[in-house]
């Protein structure tokens, strides 16, 4: 479930795609079951390292929970999951924030998929599994079109068939520690494009007492975390559609923010 | 307008978005615009969104994948073109 510096397929294309093979979604859906039965370890291991081993702690944590369960049930169809990137852990930071372990049980749905780089993390066996087991599929940065259509074919199976999937709409993770709305990646618009009823959850996510970029955060920190769904649309076609849905999604994120900053400074006077 | 003036188009369009800018001094038409220049694919659909501006040309999406090199982009525009 560690993300990384996850990515979006490289391909132009944003044709919608169907023609994922039946071995493919049996994989997915293997992988889906094998990752709901051993949650019952690794979500309480996940739980333990945040709160005991780094103390983390989380502003408003039941209130988050109950805002991220009201909105994906008011929801219908597929719901997209866009957050700023500031560190290599942010997806299981995220997932801990977002829902208790029961309620991921019950509701395994509300466990987003990630989309880790293939380079960073399929390279020993021990994180193959940790992402395998994590819902993660992974992708290739510079991939071949092919390459970049088989990623999508998965991902427009998995939002289809109901479940949500994390991505970092900027790409990477901001070097200067806030949403980087210049230099960001378009995936997230091929996505929206390709499957065109798609919500997007926007979550903006920092430590608050050393929050910026970095590997990890840091023992004890303590995070704020604010989510809005939206529904980005364009009447726009081809890829300037996927720029201009991009655009929306990312304008979103810095928003929040901006409203994060505004808040912290009005708090501090 | 001959290939010669697109390629030179080509290259002005894709200069500002290259990383690696020491490759932009041995640019041929083979240079690859993701590896040679370091451009990344967010990047590459902007330039061939500069492409449909600056030549008056509509790229369709299957058509934008096949550009690798920019020996790939002044082929495609001068067919669009011509």
């Amino acid at each position: 479930m560690k993300s990384g510096q996850s990515v979006m397929p490289s391909s132009l294309s944003t044709q919608s795609l169907t023609s994922l093979p039946l071995s493919t979604k049996l994989n997915l859906e293997i992988q889906r079951a094998a990752s709901r039965c051993l949650f019952v370890f690794f979500g309480p291991l996940m739980h333990l390292l945040f709160h005991v081993k780094f103390k983390y702690q989380v502003d408003n944590l039941k209130e988050l929970r109950k805002q991220y369960k009201d909105l994906l049930k008011e929801a219908k169809g597929p719901v997209l999951v866009c957050t700023n990137h500031l560190t290599l852990i942010d997806s299981i930071i995220q997932g801990v924030i977002l829902s208790s372990i029961p309620n991921y049980l019950l509701h395994f749905r509300r466990l987003p998929w990630n989309l880790p780089e293939k380079k960073n993390f399929y390279h020993k066996l021990h994180w193959r599994m940790v992402c395998y087991l994590g819902k993660c599929i992974p992708v290739t940065r510079k991939a071949s079109p092919k390459q970049a259509k088989e990623s999508t074919d998965k991902m427009l199976y998995i939002l289809n068939r109901g479940d949500l999937i994390s991505i970092f709409p900027e790409g990477k993770r901001s070097r200067t520690g806030i949403v980087d709305d210049e230099d960001f990646s378009y995936g997230t618009g091929q996505l929206l494009k390709s499957l065109p009823n798609t919500k997007v959850l926007c979550i903006y996510m920092r430590g608050i007492k050393n929050g910026g970029f970095a590997n990890f955060p840091s023992k004890g920190e303590r995070f704020h975390l604010s989510m809005k769904m939206t529904t980005p649309t364009s009447e726009l076609k081809g890829l300037r559609k996927v720029r201009d849905l991009s655009i929306q999604v990312i304008s979103e994120i810095k928003k929040m923010e901006e409203e994060y900053f505004e808040h912290e400074v009005s708090s501090r006077k | 307008m001959n290939e010669t003036e697109i390629y030179e188009k080509v290259v002005g369009l894709i200069k500002p978005y290259a990383k690696n800018t020491e490759s932009l001094s041995t640019l041929t038409q083979e240079s690859k615009i993701l590896e040679d220049l370091g451009v990344n694919s967010a990047r590459l659909v902007d330039i061939v969104l500069a492409f449909e501006d600056e030549f008056d040309i509509e790229v369709e999406d299957e058509a934008a994948d096949e550009i690798w090199t920019i020996g790939d982009a002044v082929k495609l525009i001068n067919t669009k073109l011509n």
